[in-house]
């Protein structure tokens, strides 16, 4: 087990680098160059339209930053969006679909396995934006065009420094065994694609001894990092397994009093994906967004908006000069997206049992 | 052509048939259109994410035995808790203000129901700041004078059952105060004058006089508790409670959705509901409680000299407690950078008000909860009225059957009822999916039951006889609703007209699944901000919708100065 997941990071390893690979299949022959991007998209014909729509299950503020970044550029185009959590806004498209109706062009879901399973649905629909070929391989669907991760977020372990003093910090991921940290570890949901990535990218390195132990230490669940970090900061838990970096970056920059470590055997990562989706009631609009988001100026437009890291390697991170960027972290990804999407319901299980839902 | 003119041959039409004929077809199809798909999808054992179902089964209701006993019994814990404190506190404050002299009634009724105008999260995150283990204010104050450990923990069942009797309680007190509104006060001064004491008086007549009214108001704070998501989503989580609600909540979040358990845990909900539903209808029906008769009265209330301070104290408490410190909680939070209740690491702004401004969609949300809220209580209040007529006052056989079917929509969770709306109405093709009709319809089928149990409480009061009079004299049968039972029925409408704007402003759980891009309202905003967004910016963002509405409603108020004097 462990020589398979040393061979999913090798096979990560060489994604991350970036850059090479791209399909360029379906590209169009004539790109527009605009400002910053290229497009494919007939722009009249976007403006026209007027109106774009994106489904995204990141904060609402965020959105609202990013959509105003390219209401700039194209004022003509009236932004919307829809913010739910990764399960149900894709229920939400899927009940819409079959009942044909159709009022998203966009749409965000932190989670591959939903994506996956988009995609074979018929969900998607292939759209070559001149950009893609700046992202690594496995950070576009096969073929290429139907979605492509915007982002990716990573997690690690933090705490309060004002509480634990930085020598009694854990180091490692075996250090949360610690019995000094029983009832003060908090950790998302099992709902949380996030949350998967951890246990799926650590359970083979670490054996499920380690996740039976670490049941023992009580952790709390929650649905967001907010409320995660919100804890730590007033004292009510000390440790956050599996702490998303952005949050990490957002608090510290407000003055929280944080500390964040990368454990030495990797940290966790999984992507926010995005793609046309097909009968999209602004095609136009969409293709045209999707070539904006995945430029330089779109991706620094999101590390604005949401503090989370491009896949594009010439794309600064998020946040201060203080920030480890992707290619100083060692990732922990997953190789195989559909083994990923099969262990889903073991995880929500075993991880249900392990924060006491009580189901 | 005579007969013609005379109009002593002429078949008349009968208004009270055709109206009662369309308000059960108009309210027929918006509750049993969403609860054939909840059943269906409860008995769903395949595909989650079928639609229509393929396979079917009891699978999901053999599994509440088998694996959510002790979410059940957390569910019901709390919910019995909460009710018997609201319906206390309901009951005592009603009391105080309409049949006791305390000063300042206007101004405390006014503040008494500040809670009901608040998004449900509001009084949770305000007193896991205040009463939080660890680092809550009490808990520090406490550590402060020297004590050890924890006074106060908030993160428990009473602690949950607390929040939700002090801020969804509230509709308890509105009831009540209804029914006793429209007291005759003759019966309390006969007491009086026989010699009954104060006390005596109140629980023997003031109490069984206004029973429907406290029946009425408990069961509906029953179901309200038992499908009462913010307070278990705030507080349970963190200390490892679980409710049915919070349960649902993880069911439909994760993927595939467990839509099918969701399902049948609400309508496991419903055999409660209909316990509770019969025990009422067997206790009105044993009794008489009309109030309301011929002879003409005036609200009186008793003189309690000294006693009136108490009372007064009684009632300034309850505005501390569920207006005044979780304000003040609330107020402070929305100033921090980062929300802490360690005031020594604390860093002041006023970022997120201005952010939480600047957020266009917000703006229109709350313009678009604020409307919907005005036309759904207009529109809605006189349908529900007729409704509330038809199953107490007509001759309608089966008539008991429509006052179950109105209660559906409060029997189940109103995120499970959502989701039945939502598959309801995604599959009539109509293209109102996404735009604000299908929130103001989804809005009237849900507070289907607050209209009909606030004003049912009233229409039991007035005396048939006057009803009687009306028709025996020759009215028609709408010329009878309009000139005697509507205007007799006016205060218990007002008070239903604001507790339905209320409730659709703050409404939650269907407008969660029901809301489209350009069709948003504010309270799912309010706790995607407490997802996602921090407590900093979901405290600045409730506080502008509280102050938003507050402004309307005495806006609307002035506009309406009658209407103003009779609420007070």
């Amino acid at each position: 087990m462990k020589l398979w997941a040393v061979m999913g990071i090798a096979i990560c390893a060489i994604g991350w680098s970036g850059g090479a690979g791209a399909q360029n299949a379906k590209l169009c022959e004539k790109p527009v160059q605009m400002e910053g991007f290229k497009t494919c998209a007939d722009v009249a014909k976007a403006k026209a339209e007027g109106a774009f729509t994106l489904y995204s299950t990141d904060p609402e503020q965020g959105q609202v930053k990013l959509l105003a970044a390219f209401n700039k550029l194209f004022p003509e185009i009236k932004t919307s969006y829809v913010r739910l959590q990764a399960g149900a806004l894709y229920a939400k498209v899927l009940s819409e679909r079959q009942a044909k109706s159709y009022l998203v062009d966009v749409i965000q879901i932190s989670d591959m396995g939903m994506i996956l399973d988009f995609q074979r649905k018929g969900g998607f629909r292939q759209y070559v934006s001149p950009e893609m070929q700046f992202f690594p391989k496995e950070a576009k669907s096969q073929p290429e065009g139907y979605w492509t991760w915007g982002s990716v977020i990573m997690a690690g372990i933090a705490y309060n420094p004002n509480n634990v003093p930085a020598a009694d910090a854990p180091k490692t991921w075996e250090d949360l065994l610690d019995p000094k940290w029983k009832d003060a570890i908090n950790v998302k949901v099992s709902n949380s694609g996030l949350q998967h990535g951890v246990w799926y990218m650590l359970k083979p390195i670490l054996g499920m001894d380690y996740f039976k132990k670490f049941g023992e230490q009580k952790p709390r669940a929650f649905d967001s990092y907010v409320q995660q970090y919100g804890r730590l900061v007033d004292g009510q838990d000390k440790i956050i397994m599996g702490a998303q970096y952005s949050g990490y970056i957002e608090f510290k920059a407000k003055g929280a009093p944080l500390a964040f470590v990368f454990p030495e055997t990797g940290v966790p990562a999984v992507p926010e994906t995005y793609g046309i989706v097909d009968q999209a009631p602004h095609p136009y609009a969409a293709e045209l967004f999707m070539d904006w988001f995945l430029s330089p100026v779109g991706q620094k437009a999101l590390a604005e908006a949401l503090l989370l890291h491009s896949p594009r390697s010439d794309v600064p991170p998020p946040g201060g000069a203080d920030t480890v960027p992707l290619s100083k972290m060692k990732l922990l990804s997953p190789a195989d997206w559909n083994d990923f999407e099969k262990d889903r319901p073991s995880f929500a299980k075993e991880w249900n049992r392990i924060v006491g839902t009580g189901r | 052509m005579a007969d013609a003119s005379t109009g002593i041959l002429r078949p008349r039409i009968n208004g009270q048939a055709l109206t009662t004929l369309a308000v059960l077809l108009i309210v027929g199809f918006l509750v049993l259109l969403p609860m054939v798909f909840l059943i269906e999808e409860s008995l769903n054992v395949g595909d989650p994410m079928a639609f229509p179902p393929v396979e079917f089964g009891l699978g999901n209701y053999v599994a509440i035995f088998q694996e959510d006993l002790k979410t059940v019994w957390n569910t019901v814990i709390i919910a019995v808790m909460a009710t018997v404190m609201a319906i206390l506190i309901g009951f005592t404050l009603a009391w105080i203000l309409t049949r006791t002299n305390v000063p300042g009634r206007d101004k405390l009724e006014r503040l008494m129901e500040l809670p009901y105008y608040m998004t449900p999260l509001v009084g949770a995150l305000a007193w896991a700041v205040i009463a939080g283990p660890k680092s809550g204010f009490i808990n520090q104050l406490w550590k402060a004078i020297g004590g050890t450990g924890d006074i106060a923990d908030i993160y428990t069942h009473f602690g949950i059952a607390w929040v939700m009797a002090l801020f969804e309680g509230t509709v308890a007190f509105v009831m009540i105060s209804a029914s006793m509104k429209s007291m005759d006060p003759a019966l309390e001064e006969s007491a009086r004058v026989m010699g009954a004491s104060k006390l005596r008086t109140t629980l023997t007549v003031t109490l069984p006089l206004v029973m429907p009214g406290v029946l009425g108001a408990m069961l509906f704070v029953f179901a309200e508790m038992l499908g009462s998501f913010a307070a278990a989503l705030v507080l349970g989580i963190p200390g490892r409670i679980y409710v049915i609600t919070t349960a649902i909540w993880d069911s439909t979040l994760s993927y595939p959705p467990d839509y099918g358990r969701a399902s049948a845990m609400g309508l496991a909900l419903f055999a409660v509901m209909f316990g509770m539903l019969t025990f009422y209808r067997r206790v009105i029906a044993r009794g008489s409680f009309a109030t309301i008769s011929g002879k003409a009265f005036r609200p009186r209330p008793m003189e309690m000299g000294r006693l009136a301070w108490v009372l007064f104290s009684v009632c300034a408490l309850y505005v501390a407690l569920a207006v005044v410190f979780p304000i003040a909680a609330l107020l402070m939070t929305s100033l921090q950078r980062f929300a802490t209740v360690i005031l020594s690491q604390a860093q002041w702004t006023l970022a997120n008000y201005q952010l939480a401004l600047s957020l266009g969609p917000v703006r229109t949300a709350l313009g678009n909860s604020l409307m919907l809220g005005f036309g759904v209580a207009s529109v809605g209040v006189p349908m529900m009225a007729v409704l509330v007529w038809i199953i107490y006052r007509s001759q309608l056989k089966g008539r008991g059957g429509i006052e179950y079917l109105v209660m559906f929509p409060q029997a189940v969770p109103r995120l499970v009822f959502g989701l039945a709306l939502l598959w309801a109405w995604l599959n009539i093709p109509i293209g109102i999916y996404g735009t604000l009709w299908l929130l103001a319809l989804a809005y009237f089928t849900v507070m289907l039951p607050l209209g009909v149990r606030t004003l049912a409480g009233v229409v039991l009061q007035i005396d048939k006889s006057l009803e009687e009079c009306a028709r025996v004299c020759g009215a028609s049968w709408a010329y009878q609703m309009r000139t005697v039972t509507l205007p007799l029925l006016k205060p218990g409408l007002l008070a239903a007209w604001l507790l339905i704007f209320m409730a659709c402003v703050r409404e939650l759980g269907a407008s969660a699944f029901l809301m489209g891009p350009n069709a948003k309202v504010i309270a799912p905003s309010i706790v995607s901000a407490f997802a996602t967004s921090g407590t900093e910016l979901t405290a600045a963002m409730a506080l502008i919708q509280t102050f938003t509405v507050i402004v309307a409603l005495v806006i609307l108020f002035r506009v309406a100065r009658g209407m103003t004097k009779e609420l007070a």
